[in-house]
């Protein structure tokens, strides 16, 4: 008998996109010892003396086809199937105490009148009975099974089928009682969260003598059933597809041997209602795309063809390192030529006085100010060759005291990055300063400083006229520094072109020089393409002056 | 239209004369901007750190905005207030950043400071707490009004901004 056996009892996963109500499974048993082999015993004897009359044959044939010894059933997902033993608790209306226990009374009692039941000694426990929180607490991992389990154990099972207790949960959390300061046993129970919630169904068996069900030792289980809601399964053993039957031994002074038949009952989807199912997913995934995409819609700013469009949004972060306190600073957007704002917009503005703080051995003062402004490049002359020059933000770093006197307490200048992203810059200082002491006094009592006429001498002035500049006689004093941040953003028409013609990404320079380098490069290519097909034509034209030659040669030597 | 997508926390706070803060925080943008998803304002919980003097609030940012235009870019506004142990709730600094304009992740400080009143005023508040407070934050967003204020600079808050551009360089912003 050892030979139709299935000896491989692990676990299988599957993966199902339908949903797991629509499972199905069709388990099988059937006995193979003593009664079998006695009746087939008996019956070749039979066979073997030919005397006897035709009823003993009928006798022993009917007996061989006993329906105690074979049952079949398929089983849906988390269907009830009751045991003569729960048939038998159920009945009586005072063991019933839980909701779920009466419900089970009401059905067995609507099964015994209407004298429906469909199994014998295959039945179920389902997800919500207790069997399943008890099964896993009486599984041990150690062969000498300990008499208790382990705390941990306890909690595991508590933790893991707390589902069954649990309210349904509410969308939206109170405002008061965030907090939960002493937390109940019930509240563990409750609220504790595991990864993934897996329900468990067992599909069981009595395999007790014939005539004699109903005693809870002589249960055995054939199946077990696992799956979460991401639509995996787990079935332990496997379906047998073909395989030898599973052997499943009882315990006791008997040792009967049952075979154990498990195959995948689940019907297939129809294929009309296959492709309806396709087709309303389909349509949902378009019309919520659709709906996203009208919430996002189409139009969009564009600045006029051939604009650089600049748009700097910035902060002034600090001022550090200077030596009179209560900071503001001063400052101002320069437009070189070719560079144009909106008359609306700021481009200049001051900052709040702020008061410093020491932060590693140098005074800090924090503005946190933001600011914001769009100008717009445009080249009107394209002979011109020079490339474009950039904004500049000019700032002035002033104190102020609280006897309302304000000194100068330095220059600087910030060039507006011709990238664009984020950027973070921190320029240096210098004031004005004037030769001898009295200015120093008049700077610490009064207040006052020098102070340039014109911002920009901080860089290049814009009256100067000439080749060389000099700063010759200009006297400075370094001071601290200030930190600012831009973010740069530029907007062009040129750049969908550049983008949607795939070319080579060129630098903002080399794009803002305008028609004039692009007319160059277009050149290069051209004479390029030229100097091409005048290769390839000269490669056409070598194979048959060759061939000719060749010919002329073989003509000869025939000659 | 072109979308923007904000995915970051705040990470926490330090330099601060005292511990246990909290920050109030909001996004505000121009009139070409629409938000989609996510919550454009919040508040994180008070954190009182055992050691070290940075407070960690690790809040959450997640918001998608969609826009036809680049005027009025997203700008974070943060108000970092101190809880004392008494559950009184002191202004310790404002804070204005505008959420980075190039794409990937950044970390960002934003510098804060408080207003200053006189010196009275620096004295009661040295010993019952209190302070001025901006009428209105609102007020100050574009900075044109700030050079009435008198502050002081406060500590620094801790930002993890990651930028995702959407369809921008379709309409030929480089960014």
């Amino acid at each position: 008998m050892a030979d139709g056996w299935c000896s491989d009892n692990g676990e299988s996963v599957y993966r199902s996109r339908d949903a797991v109500k629509n499972f199905r499974i069709r388990v099988r048993i059937q006995r193979v010892t003593s009664t079998a082999a006695l009746s087939e015993h008996l019956h070749q004897q039979v066979l073997s003396q030919q005397e006897r009359g035709v009823i003993e044959l009928e006798t022993f044939s009917t007996q061989t086809a006993s329906s105690t010894d074979e049952e079949e059933l398929v089983v849906a997902w988390q269907e009830k199937f009751f045991s003569q033993y729960e048939v038998d608790l159920y009945q009586t209306e005072s063991n019933c105490q839980t909701p779920l226990e009466r419900q089970y009374h009401t059905d067995i009692m609507a099964m015994e009148r209407s004298k429906r039941r469909q199994n014998q000694r295959i039945f179920t426990y389902t997800d919500f009975d207790r069997f399943s929180k008890w099964e896993e607490q009486a599984q041990s991992l150690v062969i000498p099974a300990q008499p208790t389990p382990t705390f941990l154990a306890e909690r595991m099972a508590n933790v893991r089928h707390r589902r069954q207790e649990r309210r349904p949960a509410e969308s939206n959390v109170p405002k008061s009682r965030l907090i939960t300061w002493e937390p109940s046993e019930e509240f563990v129970k409750n609220s504790h969260i595991i990864n993934t919630p897996v329900q468990t169904m067992y599909i069981m068996a009595d395999l007790g003598p014939t005539g004699k069900l109903g005693l809870k030792e002589n249960e055995y289980v054939l199946c077990t059933i696992k799956a979460d809601g991401n639509g995996v399964i787990s079935i332990k053993p496997d379906f047998n597809n073909n395989r030898g039957a599973y052997r499943l031994e009882t315990e006791g002074e008997k040792r009967e041997v049952w075979r154990l038949y498990l195959e995948n009952a689940s019907s297939d989807i129809q294929a009309e209602e296959k492709d309806r199912e396709q087709r309303m997913y389909r349509d949902l995934y378009t019309r919520h795309k659709d709906y996203l995409n009208s919430l996002v819609g189409q139009d969009f700013e564009m600045p006029p063809p051939g604009i650089l469009r600049l748009i700097v949004n910035g902060e002034i972060v600090s001022a550090q390192g200077y030596e009179y306190d209560n900071l503001y600073v001063h400052f101002f957007v320069d437009l070189p030529n070719n560079w144009s704002s909106v008359s609306s917009h700021c481009l200049s503005g001051v900052t709040q006085t702020c008061r410093t703080r020491s932060i590693e051995k140098e005074d800090v003062a924090f503005f946190s100010y933001p600011f914001s402004f769009e100008t717009f490049f445009h080249k009107e002359d394209e002979s011109d060759g020079s490339l474009p020059q950039w904004p500049v933000l000019y700032f002035k770093v002033l104190s102020l005291d609280f006897w309302q006197r304000f000194r100068t307490e330095g220059y600087g200048y910030l060039v507006i990055p011709s990238t664009s992203g984020r950027h973070r810059m921190t320029c240096r200082t210098w004031r004005a300063v004037q030769r001898g002491t009295v200015a120093e006094l008049r700077r610490f009592f009064i207040g006052g400083a020098p102070e340039l006429e014109d911002i920009s001498y901080v860089r290049i002035p814009g009256t100067f006229k000439g080749e060389r500049l000099s700063r010759f006689g200009f006297r400075t004093q370094t001071t601290g520094s200030v930190t600012f941040t831009l973010n740069c953003i530029q907007h062009a028409r040129a750049f969908i072109d550049a983008s949607t013609l795939k070319k080579r990404r060129q630098t903002v320079l080399d794009q803002l020089g305008g028609h004039s380098q692009q007319g160059s490069v277009y050149n290069v290519l051209e004479a390029f393409q030229r100097a091409h097909k005048r290769m390839q034509e000269a490669r056409e034209t070598l194979p048959r002056d060759l061939i000719n030659t060749s010919a002329l040669l073989n003509s000869e030597s025939s000659a | 239209m072109a979308e923007l997508h904000i995915i970051g926390q705040i990470i926490g706070a330090t330099g601060f004369p005292q511990n246990s803060l909290f920050c109030k925080w909001g996004v505000h943008t121009g009139g070409a901007w629409r938000l989609l998803s996510g919550l454009r304002e919040g508040q994180t919980q008070v954190d009182m750190p055992q050691t070290g003097d940075m407070a960690y609030w690790s809040h959450p940012i997640d918001l998608h905005y969609t826009t036809k235009g680049l005027q009025g870019w997203p700008k974070l506004h943060l108000q970092v207030w101190h809880q004392d142990s008494f559950g009184r709730c002191q202004l310790y600094g404002y804070g204005y950043i505008h959420v980075p304009s190039s794409p990937g992740q950044h970390r960002l400080q934003c510098v804060t400071w408080r207003p200053l009143g006189s010196w009275q005023d620096q004295l009661s508040e040295m010993f019952v707490g209190g302070g001025p407070q901006l009428r209105s934050p609102d007020l100050i967003y574009s900075g044109a009004d700030r050079y009435r204020l008198h502050t002081v600079g406060m500590g620094t808050v801790e930002l993890e901004l990651c930028i995702i551009l959407r369809h921008f360089d379709r309409y030929g912003v480089e960014s």
